[in-house]
Formats: structure tokens, C-alpha cells, sequence
């Protein structure tokens, strides 16, 4: 990529990468920040999320017939869905015994 | 040229969107802004030419993701009483900036091997050879399905009453 | 075509088949020891079928998603000993609980099922799935007791699984991005030739291996992912703790050594600067690891700060893989032998302390006061193994350093090395804590800590594998020699 790619238009690989990178960042962010256990999980989808806007990108620029960045972020996708689907579960377990989600305040053991 | 609107458009309001989810105080509106997220992200796959990535992006992630958390919210009644940030606020600050600085730098400075052929449209039957075709990702498909079973076990296990 | 990978792909779906039997059974049964007998004949039948393939030549199979060698195979058969062991003693554990027995053995039948696919896994994709294959089962059997400390540690557990996860996704983008392929030998064909002056081009492929890294580490348990170690060691059933610390970490570096050496290890200089990486963190792991266990009162907590330095130990002898540049087949074989006998060394102190903590209802280790009267075997076969984690003759631990910094010192790491033995003096403090306490101190009580003939039978064979790698390395280190032949150069 030279330099006159750099400008908005047309917009091509890098911009995707950058707003990718841009939402990564925030997800790791909150991830860092958050003390509700609900709200990491939501950072943790957002951070998933920047990956496959990485991936996709990548198979639409550069194996634009293959295909493989986005069966990749198909599989994310799955697993996602199963992480988020066990995280809520573990969650609820949690709320039943603590009466809490805080991850500050479950301070039998420290973070 | 309508894509390349579409993508600022779009861009913005997810950046927005998911900075409204780690800044907002009231953590169902958070999951109401992450619902935007999801779907305006289905919007940018769009734009990358992936119709199936983004239909499937709002069935697994607006349909049942979402869901899945705003019903945690619901239930979790204290989690209504906000999101707020521990004491690692500032730190945290301070690593996402150097994570976002170096992610740029590489995205920026790398000569990415830039394909131009036109994009494969329409996507479902193609991915459909991949997946279950020759040469293709059956392996990994196998998998997830073992994984969901898991997932589905380790779900009723954890919820289900002692 | 298809009937000939099935027959290479028997000991993941034997396991399979018996992982699904023993839910259906529990359906139908009564007497739920059946299912103890049900997942160690799994174990076993899978076993039979990996050993039945040792000897293979190495075979890509389904799309060359898995390859079918020799390596994966000694990693099979570490991963299915671990879960086969950590069944048998459980199953007292296990036994208490009212429902949902069957769910845990399955649940462990799938994570070694998802570890056996992530040792042979040949493409990034099928890496990453297998991967949450395993880990998912491990968050929930973290949290299987569901009281404040388990559900706790699943939580974390997860979290930090999920976060690890996502940072070794974006790794993996940015390597598929710039070479276009998921498929390790394919990535490793585009990588190959590339001069060192096409760095400053591609700082994406830096990043990549620095994310990916990251990512891999988490599971290891090296520095800076370690700590959700002591939490989760702490919390989660002491079985499961016992699994993760012994299994999961054999799957990480397994994982973690063909994707370096495959993918990022065809070319000198990068496979040198993943050496490099891996070796600064390795000094900083061993050190954290070793200097807070030191202050540890719980037995859980402190095996969980010892199984970081452990990993520290295994990373000296990755960077040694890494500086080797391709060329040294015994760095390798090294940290096969040195996970063998962690293997070993590791559960069997763990399994003591299972049948301990089973009595006392309670992991401190002042608690542990003078159980050679009230469990002289027990105490007996703990102290063997803390032995061998100190790395002292006669065991399997001492001879597994020896590999692993022989490798180092040959490959000027010698001053990691040094850290290294220095850290080793360092843990014999902790370690020998526990034996001067179990033998010179006076029982609180006079009672006897029963144990049942499963945890007996899976004690004394750990006791036996570490005395015999001890005592005879010779015959273990073949196989480790034989496993890494795989791998081009050697």
C-alpha cells in the first residue's frame, strides 16, 4: 500500500484493519476495566467481533476466491456462541451462591 | 463508491456503539448498544461482499448472543445497578492506547499481498463446498459439533439446581 | 481413501464413542461405578488404538487438517494416561455427588478428546476449534461443585480464557492475512526465503507471532497469563485441578511447539527471535512462579504457583527449540521427556494430596502435620514426587533438567540456565516445607486417611513411571527421540 491509499477513498484493506483494531482495543479496554462479570463477557464478543472484521477483510482483499477468512470467522462464530452460552450459565451459578456478578466483590480469592 | 459511504457510515456507529458499551453506566442500555454493534457489523460484512457471514451474523449474534445476555441482565437482578469500572481504569486506558498504537503501526507499515480479483458472489453455495467439500474444513466442522455437545452438557449442568 | 483416515483417526473416535456411552448409560444405571469402568475402558481402547499406530509414517489426513505422527502420537497417549489417572482418582471424589456424575467423566473424555486433536492439528483453524473444544469442557468441570470457590474459578477461568483466546485469534489473522493460508506447512512455504530485511515491511508478522504467543501462554500458564493460576487451581475440584495443571498445560506446549516450529520456525533469524521472546519469559515466569510460592499456606494455591515455575523450566527448553534454529532434535526431545515426567511427577502429588484433602476437608498445609503416622504410604509416595519436582536423584525429575538445560547450555542460554538451577534451589524451600511438616511434626489426630483401590492403583503406577524415568531414561528418551522425528531437519 503506498501513500495515496492512505486518504478515505476508496476505501480498501486497511481501513477495515483499522476499525478492527480500533474495536479491539476498546474490547480489551472494557475487559480491563469492567467489574460486572455480564459487561466482560460483552467486551470479550466485542473483541471477537474485531477479529473476524480482521478476518473477513483479509479473505475479501487478499484471497478474494478462497474464502478461508471467512469460514475462519464462521468458526469463531460457533464458538462464541458456545462460550457466551457456558459463560451466562457459569454466571448464573455464580449469582445463585454470591447474589453478585461483581468480580471485585468475589473476594474469597483475589482476582 | 456506495460501499465506500456505507463503510464510514457504518464504521462510525460501531465505534460509538462499542464505546457506548464500556462507558455506559446502565448495563442493559450497554446491552442494547452492543445489539447496534452486532448488527451494524453485519452491515460492514455486507460491504466486504460476505452476504451468508452477515446474515449469520445477525442470527447467531443479534438473534441468540444478545439474547442470551439480556436475559443474564434480567436475572442477575443486581447487574441492572451498573456497570463501573474497577480500579484498573487507568491502566487499562494506558494498555488499550499502546495495543490500538502497535496494531496501527502493523496494519499501516505491512505491504499486505493485495489480491484484485472480484470478489465470489453470491457466497452460501461456495462456503457450503468448503465446509463439507473436498479439500474443505469438515475436520473443524466435526468439532464444533462435538463442542456444542459440551457446551450444551456444561450448561445444564451448571444451571440445574444441586 | 476415507476408510484408511478413519482407521488413523480411531483413538479420537473410540474416545468419542465411549464419551457419548457413558452419558447414555447413566441414563439407564444404577450403580454409577459402572461409569468409572466404562471411561477407563475408553481410555484404555484409545490407547490401544494410539499404540496400535506408533510407528506410522507421518500421514496428513482429512484435507491435511490432522497429521497422524508420531508426535501427536506420544501426546495422545500423555493426554489420555492423564485423564485415564485423574479418572481413577476421582472417582471417590466424584462419587459424593447426587447427580450429574456421568456428565463429569464425559466431560473429561471430550477435553482429552479436544487435546488429542489440538496435538495433531495441522491448520490454524482446526487448531482454534480443537483448542475450545478443550477448554470449554475444563471452564465447566472448574465449576462442577457449584459452591462460591468453584464458580468463582470457572468465571475467571473463563474470562481469561475467552480474553487469551480472542488475542491469539488476531494473531492468527494477521499471519493468515499476509500469507493467505491457514494451513501450517502452506504458511510455513510462503514464510520460507523471506530475508531478514523484509521485517520492517512486515511487522505484521512480528505482532502475529507475539499475539499468538500471548495466546499459547495463557494456557501454559506463563508470565504475563499466569495469574489466573492460583484462583483456578484453588477453586476448581481438586481432580480437575490435577487435569488442568498436568493436561491442558502438556496440550499447550504441545500446540505451542508445532505451530513455532512449523510455522515460524523455517527461517533462522525468526525462529531466533521466538527463542529470544521465549526465553525472557521463561526467567520471569520461573522467578514469579517460584518466589510466591514461597509464602503459599494452601497446598493448592502453592502447587498452583510450583506449576508455573514448572512451565518456566518447560519454556527453557522451547527457547533452546527456538535458538537451535531447526538444527537439534534432542532440545526437543528434551521437552518430551521433561513433560513425561511432569506428567507423572505432577499428578502423582496430586493425587496424594486428593485422597488427603478427602479426609481433612481442608488444604492448609499445616494441616498436612505429621500424615506419615496417619498415612505413612501417602506421605511415602507425596514425598517421592516432591523429590522429583525439586529435580534430586533418584527420579524422573532430576534427569528431565538435566535434558532440558544440557539443550539450553548448548545453544548459549547458559545464563537462563543459571536462573534456572538457582530457582530450582529456591523451590526445594517450598517443596521440602511440606515433607519436613508431613514427617517430623505431631499429628493433630491419630486417625487413618483411607483411600480406595482406584486412587491406590493410580498413585502407585504415577510412584512407578517416576522411579522408572528416573532410573532408566534411557528407554523414555527413545521414544521422545522418535516422536520428534516428525519435524524437518531432524
Amino acid at each position: 500500500m503506498n501513500l495515496t491509499s492512505l486518504g478515505l477513498m476508496p476505501v480498501g484493506l486497511m481501513h477495515y484493519l483499522i476499525l478492527s483494531a480500533v474495536l479491539f482495543a476498546i474490547g480489551l479496554y472494557g475487559v480491563l476495566a469492567k467489574r460486572n462479570a455480564v459487561v466482560i463477557l460483552m467486551c470479550i464478543e466485542i473483541m471477537l467481533n474485531a477479529v473476524n472484521i480482521a478476518l473477513i477483510a483479509f479473505s475479501r482483499y487478499v484471497v478474494p476466491v478462497q474464502l478461508t477468512g471467512q469460514i475462519f470467522a464462521l468458526f469463531v462464530m460457533v464458538v462464541a456462541a458456545a462460550e457466551a452460552a457456558v459463560g451466562i450459565a457459569i454466571i448464573m451459578a455464580i449469582y445463585r451462591s454470591h447474589q453478585s456478578v461483581d468480580v471485585d466483590k468475589l473476594d474469597l480469592m483475589k482476582w | 463508491m456506495v460501499f465506500d459511504i456505507a463503510f464510514f457510515v457504518l464504521a462510525v456507529i460501531i465505534v460509538g456503539a462499542a464505546l457506548a458499551v464500556v462507558i455506559l453506566k446502565d448495563v442493559f442500555r450497554a446491552a442494547l448498544s452492543l445489539v447496534m454493534l452486532f448488527f451494524t457489523i453485519a452491515g460492514i460484512y455486507i460491504t466486504l461482499h460476505a452476504d451468508f457471514l452477515a446474515v449469520v451474523q445477525v442470527l447467531v449474534y443479534v438473534g441468540a448472543i444478545s439474547i442470551l445476555i439480556i436475559v443474564a441482565i434480567m436475572l442477575t437482578h443486581d447487574a441492572r445497578q451498573g456497570s463501573t469500572s474497577g480500579k484498573l481504569r487507568i491502566p487499562a486506558i494506558i494498555v488499550g492506547l499502546l495495543l490500538l498504537g502497535m496494531l496501527v503501526f502493523t496494519v499501516v507499515t505491512t505491504k499486505w499481498q493485495l489480491n484484485n480479483t472480484p470478489p465470489l458472489e453470491p457466497t452460501t453455495a461456495a462456503i457450503g463446498m468448503k465446509l463439507f467439500g473436498e479439500g474443505g474444513f469438515l475436520l473443524p466442522v466435526e468439532i464444533s459439533a462435538i463442542l456444542l455437545l459440551a457446551a450444551v452438557l456444561g450448561a445444564i449442568v451448571l444451571i440445574r439446581e444441586k | 481413501m476415507i476408510l484408511k483416515e478413519l482407521q488413523l483417526l480411531t483413538p479420537e473416535l473410540s474416545l468419542l464413542v465411549f464419551a457419548l456411552l457413558v452419558i447414555m448409560l447413566d441414563l439407564f444405571i444404577k450403580q454409577k461405578k459402572v461409569l468409572v469402568v466404562v471411561s477407563i475402558a475408553g481410555i484404555l481402547v484409545s490407547a490401544g488404538f494410539t499404540l496400535s499406530l506408533w510407528g506410522i509414517h507421518a500421514t496428513d489426513i482429512l484435507y491435511a487438517m490432522l497429521s497422524v505422527d508420531q508426535y501427536a502420537l506420544l501426546f495422545k497417549l500423555i493426554f489420555l494416561v492423564a485423564a485415564g489417572l485423574v479418572i481413577l482418582a476421582s472417582q471417590d471424589y466424584i462419587s459424593k455427588f447426587a447427580q450429574f456424575q456421568s456428565e463429569y467423566y464425559a466431560l473429561v473424555l471430550i477435553s482429552a478428546l479436544g487435546m488429542m486433536l489440538m496435538a495433531a492439528a495441522q491448520d490454524l483453524i482446526a487448531v482454534y476449534v480443537s483448542l475450545e473444544l478443550s477448554s470449554i469442557s475444563l471452564y465447566v468441570l472448574a465449576s462442577f461443585l457449584k459452591d462460591q470457590k468453584s464458580t468463582e474459578a470457572g468465571l475467571k477461568y473463563l474470562l481469561l480464557g475467552a480474553v487469551s483466546s480472542a488475542v491469539l485469534l488476531y494473531g492468527m489473522a494477521l499471519v493468515f492475512g499476509l500469507t493467505g493460508h491457514t494451513c501450517m506447512p502452506c504458511i510455513a512455504d510462503s514464510l520460507k526465503g523471506m530475508p531478514i530485511s523484509n521485517i520492517m515491511q512486515s511487522p505484521a508478522l512480528l505482532m502475529g507471532l507475539i499475539l499468538i504467543v500471548a495466546g499459547f501462554g495463557f494456557k501454559i500458564a506463563s508470565v504475563p497469563f499466569q495469574m489466573w493460576v492460583p484462583d483456578v487451581y484453588e477453586g476448581a475440584p481438586t481432580p480437575v485441578t490435577a487435569y488442568l495443571s498436568v493436561a491442558s498445560k502438556a496440550a499447550g506446549f504441545a500446540v505451542i511447539l508445532r505451530v513455532l516450529f512449523v510455522v515460524f520456525g523455517a527461517t533462522a533469524w525468526l525462529s531466533q527471535d521466538w527463542g529470544l521472546l521465549i526465553a525472557v519469559l521463561s526467567a520471569i515466569t520461573m522467578m514469579v512462579g517460584n518466589v510466591v510460592a514461597l509464602s503459599q499456606s494452601n497446598i493448592k494455591r502453592m502447587f498452583g504457583y510450583s506449576s508455573i515455575a514448572q512451565a518456566g523450566y518447560l519454556m527453557v527448553g522451547l527457547a533452546a527449540v527456538g535458538m537451535a534454529a531447526g538444527s537439534d532434535a534432542l532440545g526437543r526431545s528434551g521437552l518430551l521427556f521433561f513433560l513425561m515426567s511432569y506428567t507423572f511427577t505432577n499428578l502423582g502429588a496430586f493425587i496424594a494430596i486428593i485422597a488427603i484433602s478427602n479426609k481433612l476437608n481442608s488444604d492448609q498445609i499445616e494441616d498436612y502435620t505429621g500424615m506419615s503416622k496417619r498415612a505413612p504410604l501417602l506421605a511415602i509416595a507425596l514425598t517421592l514426587c516432591l523429590v522429583s519436582l525439586t529435580g534430586l536423584p533418584p527420579t524422573a525429575g532430576l534427569i528431565a533438567k538435566i535434558y532440558i538445560f544440557n539443550g539450553a547450555v548448548n545453544h548459549g542460554l547458559l545464563w537462563l540456565v543459571i536462573i534456572a538451577v538457582i530457582n530450582s534451589v529456591i523451590s526445594a524451600f517450598y517443596y521440602f516445607r511440606i515433607v519436613k511438616v508431613m514427617w517430623m511434626g505431631a499429628p493433630a489426630s491419630e486417625e487413618k486417611v483411607p483411600s480406595t483401590w482406584a486412587l491406590r492403583v493410580a498413585l502407585s503406577l504415577c510412584c512407578l513411571f517416576v522411579l522408572l524415568l528416573g532410573v532408566l531414561p534411557a528407554g523414555f528418551m527413545g521414544i521422545a527421540q522418535a516422536a520428534v522425528k516428525i519435524f524437518t531437519g531432524s
